[in-house]
């Protein structure tokens, strides 16, 4: 149900999935009704926050503000550009070609 | 707005999701004892509430932004191995350039080399005539090969033979009586006919009617240190003998 970083549901169901003001409501509406569902539902919102803690932890890539990461991933593509223009150069350089008489 | 974006997407996350947890317990123990007695500060709970409720939009936001640096970290690990294969390539294109660069290095130092020796021919060549004559001066005595119509028992040699010698220069010099005894063997005045007989020498072979007049001059083609009565045999040694002398050039021939 809880959305992970590996398997990527629709984005506006994880979007829904990571709000606990859903939570909060159930919470206040039984302390309303006096259930006796509160600490039910009070054990749930801690379970949904710990998850997310997790969930956090795990997730790849969120080491460096998504600025930071524009700019790691520019420089790898130019790296990539840069040797792939170097390779191809080289390998399509022939060094032996022999001089026409002029 | 600049510590905000300074901050990584993780550590926003984790204060996010710390304010959310903050704010939903501290609103409902404000609800809870709203039910009870009057809250000190009313519409404190609105407030909390509003808080709650943008902290949360946040937070969404914030996992928004995590799930895409995801997919962007996911391209960045395939960037990487690219990155990576590509620095292999050039390590190995870098290797084969060195070997050929030594490679050639080698072919040039030898040519360089082999073009000084040629200089050094054209400074130092000789005329193929005078090559050709000298060639000729060498063969003349059949010292290099045989002559054409030599066969075994031919008594001819690339060297010059006991015979020849004795027929030459020094052998005459050494037939005249005045020299014939000053410092040489008497077997030689023997042979040549010049030797008085006291000074004869008795060799166990000699016959007893030997008499020095009657052996032949010295220019005879098959003289000996022996009588004329072992001709024949002396003949057949000293044939032997320079055949036996000569061994190594007939065999080469």
């Amino acid at each position: 149900m809880m959305a992970t970083a590996a398997a990527p549901p629709v984005q506006e169901k994880e979007y829904e999935d990571w709000s606990f003001l859903p939570l909060v409501h159930d919470i206040l509406k039984c302390m309303d009704k006096d259930s006796q569902d509160v600490h039910q539902e009070l054990a749930k919102l801690k379970s949904k926050i710990q998850d997310a803690r997790e969930q956090i932890s795990n997730m790849p890539g969120i080491d460096c503000s998504p600025v930071e990461q524009q700019q790691q991933l520019c420089t790898l593509r130019e790296q990539v550009r840069t040797k792939n223009q170097l390779l191809h150069k080289y390998k399509g350089l022939c060094m032996f070609d022999v001089p026409k008489a002029s | 707005m600049a510590t905000a974006a300074e901050k990584s997407t993780k550590e926003r996350l984790v204060s996010a999701l710390d304010d959310l947890e903050v704010l939903s317990r501290e609103l409902i123990e404000m609800l809870a004892l709203s039910r009870n007695q009057k809250l000190p500060q009313p519409g404190e709970d609105v407030k909390v509430l509003e808080l709650l409720v943008q902290r949360d939009r946040e937070f969404q936001d914030l996992m928004a932004t995590a799930q895409s640096q995801g997919k962007v970290h996911d391209e960045m690990q395939q960037l990487e191995k690219e990155v990576e294969k590509r620095d292999s390539d050039i390590q190995q294109l870098q290797k084969q350039l060195k070997e050929a660069e030594h490679i050639l290095a080698t072919a040039v130092y030898q040519a360089k080399e082999k073009l000084k020796s040629i200089d050094k021919a054209r400074k130092g060549s000789v005329s193929s005539e005078e090559l050709i004559k000298y060639a000729h001066r060498i063969s003349a005595s059949n010292a290099v090969c045989a002559p054409l119509n030599w066969v075994p028992g031919d008594p001819r040699r690339p060297y010059p033979t006991d015979l020849e010698m004795r027929s030459g220069m020094l052998g005459l010099m050494a037939n005249l009586p005045t020299n014939g005894v000053n410092g040489h063997l008497p077997g030689d005045a023997l042979a040549a006919g010049r030797l008085p007989d006291v000074l004869t020498p008795h060799y166990p072979w000699q016959s007893s009617d030997v008499s020095v007049g009657m052996l032949p001059p010295h220019h005879g083609s098959d003289l000996g240190l022996e009588p004329p009565g072992h001709n024949k045999e002396n003949e057949e040694d000293v044939e032997n003998m320079s055949t036996d002398s000569s061994s190594s050039s007939s065999d080469s021939d």
